[in-house]
């Protein structure tokens, strides 16, 4: 799920780095007044055990054998905020010392995982408690937000990708997002089993509704991505309409001007507009649901990223 | 294994590696943009970057076969949405997802391999990044490789005691049980980290990388490695 450098347009590469350089930014700035020096550390060790876990393989099918992703499971762990700011140290790790995906595209890349994936999670686990249902679908969730938001930024950046391949890498997504659950469930009871202190319940209970309201919310908004970039002809002949509207006024009002150059720019244009319009609306929704759940008391969260003293 | 050989290239002797962190960092990220901008079907340009690229592998004393072969990692992935690309119709894009990948990788491959990580980040640092982000990609690069060696550790003892026999439910329980102590370990491993660190006098940060002052030769390189591009590139 890692973009290379190259595969996004310019606009959109700009876009999601302005957009991921001021939310890490925001981020690390309220983290650096609530988190406790002593848990620096503990961060820095958090990220290096993903990595890490990547080293062992849960076997899936006769064969086939799939590791941790670990989004989900560091939101439980640390609180989504730290889990964020952790999530962006490994991106960059990943980017500027293993070439993993690229150094324009990190803003992206940040976007799709280390925000959207972690804050996705948080979601159902706040909705349906720290049980295997909540931890299941929070952990599904996170990939599956993870995977759909790079193939629609692939997908504005006009990418060709033939309708087949993208109900094709949907469902692998949809696939590895149900291991990624299985194996996060695992994971979780086997930790709880050793020290129930280092999984943190979700807080919030009081704010049911906008729960439900916001799960429903990411799965439709998912889901109707996932039907959108399957069925691309519908996009293609908005666009194309709003083509044809846009060189239409380019022609009456530059009656003198080169056909050919007029017709480039516009469609330039048009794709340069769609892609900020569809990045801005889905980056105002993640804002949204960060606004909502940050209501809550910050201090315990960050702070929390912490332990129990251990003995 | 491939951060021993990082580490290794990034601590070598040359004129790059002893340019300055910031100018590194500042010229690859324009060679970065210059080359994400690029339409893909202007040879000139490509032919330029390149021709930069090997000189700067060249002047660095890194061994350009290696280098290659490691930035062509990133080759698999783009020649599945290539050949798709090409297929569809759009060949100019094909070519430009393969080249562009390729040269990004290729680029922050060798920012890497000149430059030692606490110093990169150090100069990340005085371009604004935060000190608490700074400290968290610290601790994350020290300890990844104690961790890297816990895991494959445990893996080999999991491959004595039982092998790959066995139903895949307990095969995947065991894994799952695995995680959670290396979980467990990290948990106590950084807490004794900090503990440590307090007895060491810890201040809130780590001793600084002293960046120096920036020298006439760090200019020219800065403008040796942007020049010609952005020049090729809009002119």
């Amino acid at each position: 799920m890692h973009i290379p450098d190259g595969f996004l347009s310019t606009p959109i590469w700009i876009t999601l780095d302005f957009a991921a350089a001021g939310t890490a930014g925001w981020l690390a700035r309220r983290a650096t007044t609530e988190v406790d020096e002593s848990k620096i550390p503990l961060l820095g060790v958090m990220g290096a055990f993903v990595f890490a876990a990547q080293m062992i393989n849960f076997p899936v099918a006769p064969g086939t054998s799939n590791h941790l992703v670990g989004g989900a499971l560091l939101a439980y762990a640390l609180g989504p905020w730290a889990a964020s700011l952790v999530m962006v140290a490994i991106l960059a790790i990943q980017a500027f010392v293993f070439q993993d995906g690229g150094i324009m595209a990190l803003g992206a890349n940040t976007i799709n995982m280390a925000l959207a994936g972690v804050w996705a999670a948080t979601i159902p686990y706040r909705r349906f408690g720290a049980s295997r249902t909540g931890i299941f679908v929070g952990a599904w969730l996170s990939v599956m937000v993870s995977g759909c938001l790079a193939l629609t930024e692939l997908l504005l950046s006009g990418v060709p990708i033939p309708s087949a391949l993208v109900a094709a890498s949907s469902g692998v997504f949809c696939v590895s997002a149900l291991i990624e659950g299985a194996i996060t469930v695992a994971v979780l009871q086997a930790i709880e089993r050793i020290n129930p202190g280092w999984v943190r319940k979700p807080v919030g209970e009081r704010n049911r509704a906008a729960g439900v309201f916001l799960s429903t919310a990411v799965v439709l908004v998912v889901f109707g991505v996932l039907i959108a970039s399957a069925a691309p002809d519908g996009l293609e002949r908005l666009a194309e309409r709003a083509g044809v509207a846009h060189q239409a006024t380019t022609v009456y009002k530059t009656a003198l001007a080169d056909y050919q150059i007029a017709g480039f720019e516009s469609i330039w244009l048009r794709k340069a507009a769609a892609g900020i319009a569809g990045l801005a609306a889905i980056y105002g929704l993640c804002l949204a649901i960060g606004a909502l759940l940050r209501k809550r008391p910050l201090a315990d969260d960050v702070v929390a990223a912490g332990a129990p003293e251990l003995t | 294994m491939h951060h021993v050989l990082l580490e290794r290239w990034s601590r070598a002797i040359s004129p790059v590696h002893q340019r300055d962190a910031r100018i590194k960092l500042l010229a690859a990220l324009i060679f970065l943009i210059v080359v994400a901008t690029t339409p893909p079907l202007a040879w000139r340009c490509f032919v330029t970057y390149a021709a930069v690229l090997i000189a700067a592998t060249l002047i660095a004393r890194l061994p350009i076969a290696a280098v290659l072969s490691r930035a062509a990692l990133v080759v698999p992935f783009c020649i599945v949405f290539g050949i798709t690309t090409w297929v569809l119709g759009d060949h100019a894009r094909a070519l430009g997802l393969l080249e562009k990948a390729f040269l990004s990788a290729w680029t922050a491959l060798w920012l890497a391999a000149t430059t030692p990580l606490p110093r990169l980040l150090k100069a990340a640092e005085w371009y604004g990044v935060p000190r608490l982000l700074i400290l968290v990609i610290q601790f994350l690069y020290r300890y990844l490789f104690v961790l890297s060696e816990q895991a494959q550790h445990m893996r080999h003892a999991a491959a004595c005691r039982a092998g790959s026999q066995g139903a895949a439910r307990s095969l995947f329980r065991a894994a799952a049980g695995a995680l959670a102590v290396l979980f467990a370990r990290s948990y106590q491993r950084a807490d004794g980290i900090y503990r440590a660190m307090q007895s060491r006098g810890f201040t809130g940060s780590f001793p600084a990388v002293a960046l120096g002052r920036l020298t006439v030769a760090d200019a020219a390189f800065l403008l040796l490695a942007v020049v010609p591009v952005i020049a090729v590139r809009f002119l």
